[in-house]
C-alpha cells in the first residue's frame, strides 16, 4: 500500500479497524478528538459500531461489557478523561478482558491545558485504579510507529486477556506524518474465547466478574494476574537505542517523541564531537530494567540523563533500573512546554562541565 | 545552475483581491500555505497588494496553527491576528472583533487562515456579511495524500461540504500535494494533475501550486503550468530544523 499522509490521531483509528476492532467507544476531548471524528465515518463503513457515550465513565463501562462478548474493542481519550475511566479498567483487568485504551496526553493535573506533555505515566504504569493490577503500556514515538504498536496492542490484549494502553503525548494524535498500512493484516495464532459471553444455548452461563468474596478466590485471582504481568516481563519488553556505543559519554533515556528531540540534540553534539546515546523504552511496563542497568553499567557511560515532559516520573524507573551504579539526573519540562533540541544539549554540557577535572591552584 | 535557481523561473501567484481565505480539509497544509503566501507577498510581491495582514480563525486544531508563526510574520512587517494570553493555546471558538474590523477597515490583503473541513470553516459563516462577492478569493488547498480528498469525488464532496457551512462560494484551487520529508517530484507533478481534473468538473482555476522550494528545484518550469509558491516550512516539529 502506498503511504500517506496522516494525522497521528486518524492513523490510530485506522490501525484499529485494521487490527480487526469492532466497537469503539468515545467521549471527545483536545487532543485525540479527531480519533473520533474519523471513525465517525470509518466505523459505519466497515460494518462496526460507533457510539459516543455521555462521558467517559459510561465509555469505560461500554467497554466492559462489549469486551465481555470477545469483540475487539477501544477508546481513546486524553488524560482528564482517562482518569474517569479508571474504575472500569481496574474492573477490566479484574476480569481479565482485553480492551485497549489510547491516551494522548495533555497538561496536568487537573483540567490542566491542551498542550502536549507526558504527565500520566504514573497513571499508566502502576496501575491507575484500586486493586493489584498493571496494564501493559506502549509509548510509540512516530505516528508510523503509533500504527504499528496500535495494531500490536489488540493481540496483546487478547493474548494477556488485560487492558492494553497505547500513550503518546498530544503531538503523537496532533502531528502530521507519512504512514503505510499493511495490505493484510498478520498475527500470530491466539486462543478462542472461550471465556466469552456469547450466549448460553446448549452451553452453562459465562459469569465475566472481578468481584469474589471469598478472600481465597480473590487472592486465587491476583496470583494470576500476578503471573500475567511476570509473562508480560519476560516477553514483552520493547526498547531501541539510537547511536548507543562505546564511544558515549552520557546515556539518555527519553520515550515518545521526546526520544526524537533527543536524537535532535544527539546529532548536533556529534557534530561537537560529543558522544552521546540514546536508549528510548518503547513498552513502560514491562518496563526495560535490565536492558537499561546493562546500558548504564558500561563503563565508557559517566552519567545517566532521563529527559521527559513530565516531572521527574520515568525517571523513578530508571534510577530503580540503574541501581545506584552511575549518577541518574532528571531534566524536564511540562505542562504543555515543550523541551528543543537546544535545551537538550545545554543540559548535556552541563553534566559534561561538571565531570571536566578543576585545574588545580597553585600553592602560592 | 546554482540551487535552488529554477525555482525562479517559476511564475509567481499573483494576488489581485483585498482577501485571502485558504480553507481546506483537515492537514491539506492550509496553514503553512497561509504563512509561506503572508511572507511572499511581505517580502517578493507587488507593492499594491501590501501591508500584509494574517488572520488565524483555526478553531478546531489545537497545534500547528498560523499563530506560532506569528513572532517571525511580525519580523517582516506582517500583522497577526489571534486570539492572545491564554486563549491562544485554546481551540475555542473565540471570534476577535479585530478580525471582522481587519476585513471591513482593510488596507493591503488580508488572508484568512481557517480551520479544516466544513467544522473550521463554520467560523466564516459568522462573518459572512463583512465578505463582497468579487472582491475575495475563498480558495481551497488541495492535498491528494490525504484520506479524503485522494481523489475528484473526494475534492467534491470537501468542497461542497464546506461550502455549505460557510455560506460562501469558492473561487478557486490551490494544488499543495505532499508527503512531508518524502515528498517527491512525482507527487507534486500528481496533485497538480488532480487539481486540473477537480477545476475541470468545477470550471474553478488552479490559482497556484506551492511545494517545499527543494523538491521545485528538482522540476523544470515548463512542468507546471500554474503560478508556483515555493514553500519555507515556518511549522516546524520540535525536532525538525529547517536546513
Amino acid at each position: 500500500m502506498a503511504k500517506i499522509l496522516m494525522k497521528g490521531n486518524e492513523a490510530i483509528a485506522e490501525a484499529a479497524l485494521k487490527a480487526g476492532a469492532t466497537n469503539y467507544f468515545c467521549y471527545p476531548i483536545t487532543p485525540q478528538t479527531e480519533v473520533a471524528e474519523y471513525l465517525s465515518r470509518r466505523m459505519p463503513e466497515v460494518g462496526g459500531v460507533f457510539l459516543q457515550g455521555e462521558s467517559e465513565l459510561a465509555v469505560a463501562n461500554m467497554l466492559f461489557g462489549a469486551s465481555s462478548t470477545g469483540k475487539r474493542v477501544f477508546t481513546t481519550s486524553s488524560s482528564p478523561g482517562i482518569s474517569l475511566m479508571q474504575e472500569a479498567i481496574s474492573y477490566m483487568a479484574g476480569a481479565q478482558l482485553p480492551v485497549v485504551i489510547v491516551n494522548i496526553m495533555r497538561g496536568g493535573p487537573g483540567l490542566g491545558g491542551i498542550l502536549p506533555a507526558q504527565s500520566d505515566y504514573f497513571q499508566a504504569t502502576k496501575a491507575g485504579g484500586h486493586g493489584d493490577y498493571r496494564v501493559l503500556v506502549l509509548a510509540p514515538s512516530t505516528i508510523q510507529e503509533a500504527v504499528d504498536l496500535m495494531m500490536l496492542a489488540f493481540h496483546l490484549a487478547d493474548k494477556y486477556r488485560n487492558p492494553v494502553m497505547m500513550i503518546g503525548d498530544g503531538m503523537i494524535g496532533q502531528m502530521m506524518e507519512p504512514v503505510e498500512f499493511p495490505e493484510k493484516y498478520k498475527e500470530p495464532p491466539l486462543p478462542p474465547k472461550t471465556w466469552a459471553a456469547t450466549g448460553a444455548k446448549g452451553r452453562k452461563p459465562i459469569i465475566i466478574k472481578s468481584l469474589y468474596l471469598d478472600p481465597n478466590l480473590l487472592e486465587d485471582n491476583a496470583w494470576t494476574l500476578h503471573d500475567k504481568y511476570e509473562q508480560m516481563k519476560k516477553e514483552e519488553v520493547r526498547f531501541e537505542r539510537y547511536k548507543v556505543s562505546a564511544k558515549n559519554r552520557i546515556l539518555l533515556v527519553a520515550y515518545g517523541t521526546m526520544a526524537r528531540i533527543c536524537q535532535t540534540a544527539i546529532d548536533e553534539l556529534e557534530k561537537k564531537r560529543i558522544s552521546v546515546g540514546l536508549f528510548r523504552p518503547i513498552s513502560l511496563f514491562p518496563f526495560p530494567e535490565k536492558q537499561i542497568y546493562q546500558e548504564a553499567g558500561k563503563k565508557n557511560i559517566g552519567d545517566v540523563l532521563v529527559i521527559e515532559m513530565s516531572m521527574a516520573q520515568m525517571y523513578e524507573d530508571v534510577d530503580r533500573a540503574v541501581r545506584g551504579q552511575k549518577q541518574v539526573s532528571f531534566f524536564g519540562r511540562t505542562g504543555g512546554i515543550v523541551p528543543s533540541p537546544e535545551d537538550v544539549v545545554e543540559q548535556i554540557e552541563k553534566l559534561i562541565d561538571k565531570r571536566k577535572p578543576k585545574a588545580k591552584k597553585k600553592k602560592a | 545552475m546554482l540551487p535552488g535557481e529554477s525555482v525562479l523561473t517559476f511564475q509567481p501567484p499573483s494576488i489581485t483581491k483585498g482577501i485571502v481565505i485558504i480553507v481546506g480539509g483537515y492537514g491539506s497544509g492550509k496553514s503553512e500555505v497561509a504563512v509561506n503566501l503572508a511572507r511572499h507577498l511581505a517580502t517578493d510581491g507587488p507593492p499594491e497588494n501590501r501591508p500584509i495582514t494574517i488572520a488565524d480563525l483555526d478553531i478546531v486544531n489545537p497545534y500547528f496553527r498560523s499563530r506560532e508563526a506569528t513572532e517571525r510574520l511580525q519580523q517582516l512587517g506582517i500583522q497577526a491576528i489571534h486570539p492572545r494570553g491564554g486563549s491562544r493555546y485554546a481551540d475555542l471558538p473565540i471570534i476577535l472583533p479585530d478580525i471582522k474590523a481587519g476585513i471591513i477597515n482593510r488596507n493591503g490583503t488580508v488572508i484568512l487562515d481557517v480551520g479544516g473541513d466544513d467544522a473550521g470553516a463554520r467560523v466564516l459563516s459568522s462573518l459572512a456579511d463583512a465578505f463582497v462577492p468579487g472582491e475575495y478569493e475563498l480558495a481551497i488547498v488541495l492535498n491528494a495524500n490525504r484520506p479524503f480528498t485522494a481523489n475528484v469525488d473526494g475534492c467534491l464532496k470537501t468542497m461542497s461540504e464546506i461550502e455549505g457551512s460557510s455560506r460562501l462560494k469558492f473561487t478557486g484551487l490551490i494544488s499543495n500535494t505532499h508527503l512531508l520529508e518524502d515528498t517527491s517530484e512525482e507527487t507534486v507533478l500528481s496533485g497538480l494533475v488532480l487539481a486540473r481534473e477537480v477545476s475541470d468538473r468545477t470550471g474553478l482555476p488552479v490559482l497556484f501550486l506551492s511545494a517545499s522550494a527543494e523538491v521545485l528545484s528538482r522540476i523544470e518550469p515548463k512542468e507546471i503550468d500554474v503560478p508556483v509558491l515555493p514553500l519555507t516550512r515556518m511549522l516546524l516539529k520540535p525536532w525538525e530544523t529547517n536546513d
